[in-house]
């Protein structure tokens, strides 16, 4: 007893040592490949850093409008002071003075108006009686102001371009959503850095953004906060919730059981010795493979694959016999355990074929996880509890009965599996999920808030993206303007799609701009032209001065980039910056699409350019597709995997015969539970498959331990209580995690369920009848 | 008023003073009692590049409690029409209707705020925008002089000067960027 809790005490101190050396990884960066083709993984690109990764909305509500307005105006005030945040959209979007000033001594460089025929006589003619007719309008003010310097209107040409995008309603400095429904101010912030599903800077993003809107005296006004970064957490603590609460009670109920089965606390310390250990030895091989912190969706999966090592001790303390020593039972079931952990763990490896980082890590964590918990259960555990005189409870009268009447019934094993073959041919076996969302652990309340904000604020249509490079700044820039300009045509209410936000419209490419300047004309023709132009017309000698000054500096001007930019005008740079990004030298564009009412014509009009730099990447159909690769390939290699564990089986125990007697329970009980699938509705995800893989695991066990030969010592009967034992402990568990809210977690908890009670009563059915009961 | 009327008007002794005073906000009330009007008014815009004077002619309506259009007839047609925080412009005789809010506009916000605000008798509002000062004469005369507090405004427009009797607003001129608009209005019935 005392070795028992010295033992226990030393794995957990292990554990806690590993755990926080090594620790976890939480980003979703290696646990995806790259993806194969290049819009695969321009995809996974962005999932991992994309613009969309950075993107916090929000909105206020529950106070009059006005409050609102203000408590928005000062929460963005603090966003703004907390420097967290590259750009925070509110209403008050307006260039600086000092932008201003910047852009308006670039606006013949910037404008796409700048055309050597916009600087002859008749053309300046025609700008400056248009200029006269404003003057006239109420738009004189304005006009009086930079019309004589600009009269060809660049400059206020690309500040209606630059500003006049949104279409929210601002009201005393805030963005306030139209429509019906409760006032409620909007907020947009982008969170600063390279991006990426880093959680750590995200949370803190999180953080910063409450703690000003808390600064803002918010009252009885309410936060609405979304975006990826709230998504990772809301699933995250939804994910939490219900794994508290499922280990809570799966551990009351099986302690319960475990109890009611064997009426020994010892049992439920030596059932945790091969689970702890083997949980340490598959983080320690992984971190070793990984070269460094595994990641934490294998080890969640890895941690719920272990459960079958729960099975090992159960088997070995019913299996003693009575006045047997534990380390002779040990020795005496060996050959069996160690068969059937190795056909598991062979199946698993075969995961590390896949290529995929996260189903390696998880195939080797599983794989030497599974193999320690049985040497474990057959060195340490006898060593620990050497006098220990656990022995099951007999089964209860009827259920023994049951069992034995089901014993030998080979047609009816034979009927269910026929009966499963025909439920899946019906229904075609079950679908393979192909929508990501389904898969998505966030709250489906938080994914329709998500949607309605992205709505109310305008923000970009995420499921068609074009990627325009990788490349030079210059050729991305000047890819981008080929992009616009091949769009142009589809744009506007009655077009293809609403609006297209290129770099290219924050920025021209170099050679664009040279090619503008250019076209500036010199002095002598400039003043010409002018004076031609001004026949006849009410403007003082003299008035245009500063135009003509404007085209001289403007014709020495060097071309602008995206360091002069940063550096000159920040709010333009930071509406670049998500569309244009630089690593290790090389940049990268996007262009997001915006009210796409004919994602065909678009697709179309990009496919018509044939230009290697031009990428539409179809985000749905792409996730879709990634989603079925991955999925396939696990198929493959679990297939694989089930050859080699076949193979291992059949030397085992000396022949294939033998081998496909102990397999046909795990095939018709993956059958069962594919036909209860499809009858239920699931649509098949990796994680079912996953599931598939553990189940399979489950079933060697009860399969091997029911098909040994029964003794003159009635092994049999009590090999099937062990093994009815072990089955009651995992549906316990995974039964719960059927009833999760988590998509995930309750299609793990159906699979398994489902399959460990139809492989065990398979592997019943299909037991060798017993002699004379 | 007759032509010396104005004569007088200008000649009085304005004492600077500051809006707080009794006729200040005497008016303001007089202002707000009137929840519409209408009037005729003519329009001189004096831009330092222009040779002349750019002259129009046209409708004014107030209906409180923020409603403000003013409907150029003469020599083009133009529709401004303020309604909350929205601006709506027309231009009929070229087909152009464009909807603005009136936040991302300083420069028109400086006069809509200044004229509104007086003609719903918003003395708050008036307050909010301009360093307000106010002059009261003889016979309900009085003048009142705006400076735009925001210094993005000031950039456009440095200084709207109101004049009126009574309840009734006759005089707005504008300065900004070395021009005057001068507006005169005539009530109507």
């Amino acid at each position: 007893m005392r070795r028992l809790l010295l033992a226990l005490a030393a794995l957990a101190g292990l554990g806690a040592a590993l755990g926080l050396g090594i620790g976890l990884r939480t980003d979703l960066a290696d646990f995806l490949p790259a993806g194969r083709t290049p819009a695969s993984a321009f995809l996974v690109r962005e999932l991992q850093s994309g613009a969309a990764t950075t993107l916090l909305l929000a909105g206020i509500e529950g106070a009059p409008p006005a409050e609102l307005a203000r408590i928005s105006r000062e929460t963005a005030a603090g966003l703004r002071a907390s420097g967290r945040f590259d750009f925070i959209g509110d209403g008050t979007l307006s260039l600086s003075e000092a932008e201003q000033a910047f852009l308006f001594r670039y606006r013949y460089l910037l404008s796409p108006e700048t055309r050597p025929e916009a600087f002859t006589a008749a053309a300046l003619r025609e700008r400056l009686q248009a200029l006269l007719d404003g003057l006239r309008s109420a738009a004189s003010p304005l006009l009086t102001r930079f019309g004589f310097a600009d009269p060809t209107g660049a400059f206020l040409g690309l500040a209606r371009e630059f500003l006049g995008e949104t279409r929210v309603e601002t009201r005393d400095g805030a963005w306030l959503a139209a429509g019906k429904g409760p006032p409620r101010a909007l907020l947009l912030a982008r969170i600063a850095g390279s991006g990426g599903l880093d959680a750590a800077s995200q949370q803190a993003a999180i953080a910063a953004f409450r703690a000003a809107y808390d600064a803002a005296r918010p009252g009885p006004a309410r936060l609405l906060l979304s975006g990826p970064g709230v998504f990772g957490a809301e699933a995250a603590r939804a994910i939490r919730g219900d794994v508290e609460l499922i280990s809570l009670a799966s551990l009351g109920l099986l302690g319960g059981f475990l109890w009611w089965r064997y009426r020994s606390l010892l049992l439920l310390g030596l059932v945790a010795v091969p689970l702890g250990a083997g949980t340490l030895a598959g983080f320690a091989a992984t971190a070793l493979v990984a070269g460094g912190a595994p990641h934490g969706i294998a080890f969640g999966f890895g941690m719920t694959m272990l459960g079958v090592t729960v099975d090992y001790p159960i088997l070995l303390v019913s299996l003693r016999r009575p006045g047997e020593a534990l380390a002779d039972a040990a020795a005496r079931i060996w050959p069996t355990l160690r068969l059937a952990a190795a056909a598991a763990a062979t199946g698993l490896a075969a995961m590390l074929g896949s290529g995929f980082p996260g189903l390696v890590q998880l195939g080797v964590f599983a794989g030497s996880g599974l193999l320690t918990a049985a040497s474990v259960t057959r060195w340490v555990l006898p060593a620990l509890v050497p006098r220990a005189r656990i022995a099951p409870q007999p089964m209860p009268r009827p259920v023994a009965a049951a069992l034995r009447a089901l014993r030998g019934r080979r047609r009816l094993a034979f009927g269910l599996v026929v009966v499963a073959l025909l439920v899946l041919a019906a229904s075609g076996g079950p679908r393979w999920q192909r929508d990501i969302a389904a898969l998505s652990p966030v709250p489906a309340a938080a994914q329709a808030l998500d949607a309605e904000l992205r709505r109310q604020l305008g923000a970009p249509d995420v499921r068609l993206i074009i990627a325009v490079g990788p490349g030079t700044e210059a050729a991305v820039l000047a890819a981008s303007e080929r992009l616009g300009a091949a769009i142009r045509p589809l744009l506007g209410p009655e077009g293809a799609l609403e609006a297209l936000d290129l770099p290219s419209r924050w920025l021209p490419g170099p050679a664009t701009q040279e090619a503008r300047r250019a076209a500036l004309p010199g002095a002598d023709a400039a003043e010409a032209a002018l004076r031609e132009a001004i026949q006849g017309l009410p403007f003082r000698p003299g008035a245009f001065a500063p135009f003509l000054a404007a085209l001289a500096e403007s014709r020495a001007l060097p071309p602008l980039t995206t360091a002069g930019l940063a550096q000159e005008a920040p709010t333009l740079a930071a509406r670049l910056s998500p569309l244009l990004t630089r690593r290790d030298g090389t940049v990268r564009g996007v262009a997001l699409a915006q009210g796409v009412r004919d994602p065909a014509a678009l697709a179309a009009a990009v496919a018509a350019l044939g230009d290697p730099a031009i990428l539409l990447v179809d985000v749905k159909a792409e996730t879709e597709g990634l989603l079925t690769d991955y999925g396939r390939a696990t198929l493959l290699w679990a297939l694989a995997g089930g050859g080699v564990a076949l193979g291992l089986l059949a030397l085992g125990l000396g022949g294939p015969g033998a081998a496909l007697r102990v397999a046909a329970p795990i095939g018709g009980a993956l059958l069962v539970t594919l036909a209860a699938l499809a009858v239920l509705g699931e649509a098949l995800t990796l994680f079912h498959l996953a599931s598939l893989l553990l189940l399979a695991g489950l079933a060697i066990d009860y399969s091997l331990f029911l098909a040994r030969a029964p003794d003159p010592f009635s092994d049999a009967e009590v090999a099937l209580g062990a093994v009815l034992n072990c089955a009651a402990c995992t549906l316990l568990t995974f039964g719960l995690l059927s009833l999760c809210g988590t998509p995930v977690l309750r299609g793990i908890g159906l699979t398994v369920s489902c399959g460990v009670a139809s492989a065990f009563l398979l592997a019943c059915m299909l037991a060798p009848r017993l002699a004379d009961a | 008023m007759s032509r010396r009327g104005f004569l007088l008007l200008a000649l009085l002794p304005w004492a600077p003073a500051r809006a707080q005073q009794p006729g200040f906000e005497a008016l303001m009330r007089r202002f707000a009692a009137l929840p519409e009007s209408r009037a005729t008014f003519t329009e001189e815009k004096a831009i330092p590049e222009l040779d002349l004077p750019l002259p129009s002619t046209g409708l004014l309506a107030w209906q409180a409690p923020d409603r403000l259009e003013k409907r150029t007839t003469s020599p083009i047609e133009e529709v401004l029409r303020v309604e909350g925080g929205r601006l709506d412009y027309a231009r009929p005789d070229r087909g152009i209707h464009r909807e603005f809010s009136l936040e991302d506009q300083p420069e028109m916000r400086a006069l809509v705020e200044a004229i509104r605000g007086t003609l719903a008798g918003d003395a708050a509002a008036l307050r909010r925008h301009y360093e307000v000062g106010f002059a009261g004469a003889a016979e309900g005369a009085w003048r009142m002089d705006l400076v735009p507090l925001s210094l993005r405004v000031r950039a456009a427009v440095q200084r709207i000067r109101l004049a009126g009797r009574g309840a009734q607003m006759l005089e707005v001129d504008t300065e900004g960027n070395g021009g005057v608009t001068r507006m005169r209005i005539t009530p109507q019935p």
